[in-house]
């Protein structure tokens, strides 16, 4: 499946890496399964088994990577990268001891607070999470939480709106790899914070529907900090030859457990020492 | 069976650190009777020199709520008995199937919350297999078995998003926030203040409040080493026996 390297807009280009013996037809089958589930609005049925070996992760990286060549090529500029699975109760769920991945793209972004068409995403949820944006470029294949921090320009309160395009969530990790790690939108707070002003660790997170928390958690919820979240990241992307870059934006992964959108509804994300973020969505009618 | 006699039930039980069936298998009970047993339960103990110190809250979360299938906030008794020193041993053999939680305790002053700590409860229901129905817990003194309470700190400005972890053995094991106790705990001390009145007790000067679990309880097993950890206000551990 040796492609054309394709690049976004400011020149990156998309992952191009050449895995041989990878079984290119299931892998083109499994994008077309996961674009045609977009654009129709109907989510498909798992891609594991009768496309993508069980916990065969390479291949649902192949995907992923085959996906977003395309969508670079389509002209959508890439800004960062969400990390997921990022809680051991849900890596135990899906029969895996690490995180994953995906892509975040500029056209993911909603503005604070701005409505947000609920039927553009499929089965969508939300959870809170701390964002990262890098001054620095992260390039080392071996990197440690001091050059995360010395990386790290500021953080934001976000709200990760989370969908599937896989029929009613039932995901394994290759289903969620291969469909960008189950991301579609993403709100970030408007205040940018210091690394050095906030307790990554111990941060209170809440997330409100009309003032009532439907999700709390704390920093350490994200694989016991979300600084060791963001080190595993730059050293996965690293390792995959397109590393972390100065400008990028990192969703580091939920504090707490996410939560199915009501249509019509909005959410407000309080994390502590980090200030708050909220989305809304539009109901039923669009 | 009397109300006397269903609190001699419950106060044998965990004395003797034996499960009992249900109250409400075998006796018609509501939740205002349930009251009236567990007054009389704490009752027998004041009786043998105990001491009130405070009240706890529970089922302030969701969390909770799920967790043992009852939706409405509920409130029981602390006594001296049930305090163990910040950092102390507990032994479980007075308990039945012990769980623990991280909470966040007020000291009521004369006006409004005098001090806040990090705490730990330790919950040990008196039925079998922890299972109750609403007036089952509250007669059972709302599973109440021991508490440890940190150092007081001067409450801070906000308590309505501290971040709460429940460490076992140096491991996180829960990761939740002050949030989950009613959007803000000090919404359970109001609720506190009105349902205790309901049932003519006043809450007074000097006891301790523990406002509810801020995650879902874990089991505590022999030897574990507990510690809540909340963030501004520090921790609360215990250790126990092995």
């Amino acid at each position: 499946m040796t492609k054309e390297p394709a690049s976004d807009s400011s020149g990156r280009t998309a992952w191009t890496a050449d895995h041989p013996g990878l079984p290119t037809g299931a892998v083109d089958e499994a994008v077309r399964l996961l674009r045609e589930a977009q654009e129709t609005r109907t989510p498909c049925a798992p891609l594991r088994e009768r496309l993508l070996p069980v916990g065969d992760v390479a291949t649902a990286y192949a995907v992923q990577r085959a996906m977003t060549e395309q969508a670079v090529a389509a002209g959508r500029r890439i800004v960062g990268a969400k990390i997921g699975l990022t809680n051991p109760a849900v890596q135990r769920q899906l029969g895996v001891d690490q995180p994953d991945f995906g892509v975040l793209f500029a056209d993911m972004a909603a503005f604070d607070g701005a409505e947000v068409d609920v039927t553009r995403i499929l089965q969508p949820k939300v959870e809170a999470e701390v964002a990262f944006v890098l001054g620095r470029d992260l390039p080392y294949e071996q990197v440690t939480v001091a050059d995360v921090m010395r990386a790290t320009d500021h953080l934001l309160p976000a709200i990760e709106i989370v969908g599937s395009r896989i029929a009613n969530w039932d995901i394994s990790i290759v289903d969620t790899v291969a469909d960008n790690a189950s991301s579609a939108m993403f709100v970030l707070g408007d205040r940018p914070v210091a690394l050095a002003d906030v307790d990554l660790r111990l941060c209170g997170m809440v997330l409100e529907h009309e003032g009532e928390p439907v999700s709390v958690g704390a920093g350490a919820a994200c694989l016991g900090h979300p600084l060791h979240a963001v080190a595993w990241l730059a050293q996965t992307m690293a390792a995959a030859g397109t590393p972390l870059r100065a400008g990028d934006v990192i969703l580091s992964g939920a504090l707490g457990p996410m939560v199915p959108v009501t249509p019509g509804a909005a959410y407000e994300a309080r994390i502590s020492g980090l200030g708050s973020v909220r989305t809304r969505f539009s109901g039923l009618a669009g | 069976m009397t109300v006397t006699e269903l609190a001699a039930l419950l106060d044998d039980a965990a004395v003797n650190a034996t499960a009992i069936p249900q109250l409400t298998l075998a006796n018609e009970l509501d939740v205002d009777g349930a009251y009236a047993v567990q007054e009389a339960l704490i009752a027998r103990r004041l009786d043998r020199g105990q001491r009130l110190v405070g009240i706890k809250m529970g089922l302030t979360s969701r969390a909770k709520m799920a967790q043992v299938g009852v939706h409405e906030v509920i409130w029981g008794r602390l006594t001296d008995a049930m305090a163990v020193p910040d950092g102390g041993q507990l032994s479980l053999d007075g308990f039945i199937h012990p769980r623990i939680e991280p909470e966040i305790a007020f000291l009521l002053g004369e006006n409004g919350i005098a001090a806040a700590a990090p705490a730990l409860e330790i919950i040990d229901s008196r039925y079998a297999d922890f299972q109750f129905t609403h007036p089952d817990v509250v007669a059972d003194n709302t599973s109440g078995a021991a508490f440890v309470v940190g150092p007081w700190q001067p409450v801070p400005a906000g308590v309505d998003n501290l971040g709460v972890l429940l460490e076992v053995d140096g491991k996180v094991v829960q990761a939740g926030s002050t949030a989950a106790i009613l959007g803000d705990p000090r919404r359970a001390l109001t609720e506190g203040r009105a349902l205790t009145a309901r049932y003519g007790l006043a809450l007074e000067p000097g006891w301790i409040f523990l406002a509810g679990a801020a995650t879902a309880a874990v089991p505590l097993t022999p030897g574990a080493h507990v510690r809540a950890v909340v963030e501004g206000l520090g921790t609360a551990s215990l250790k126990a026996a092995a």
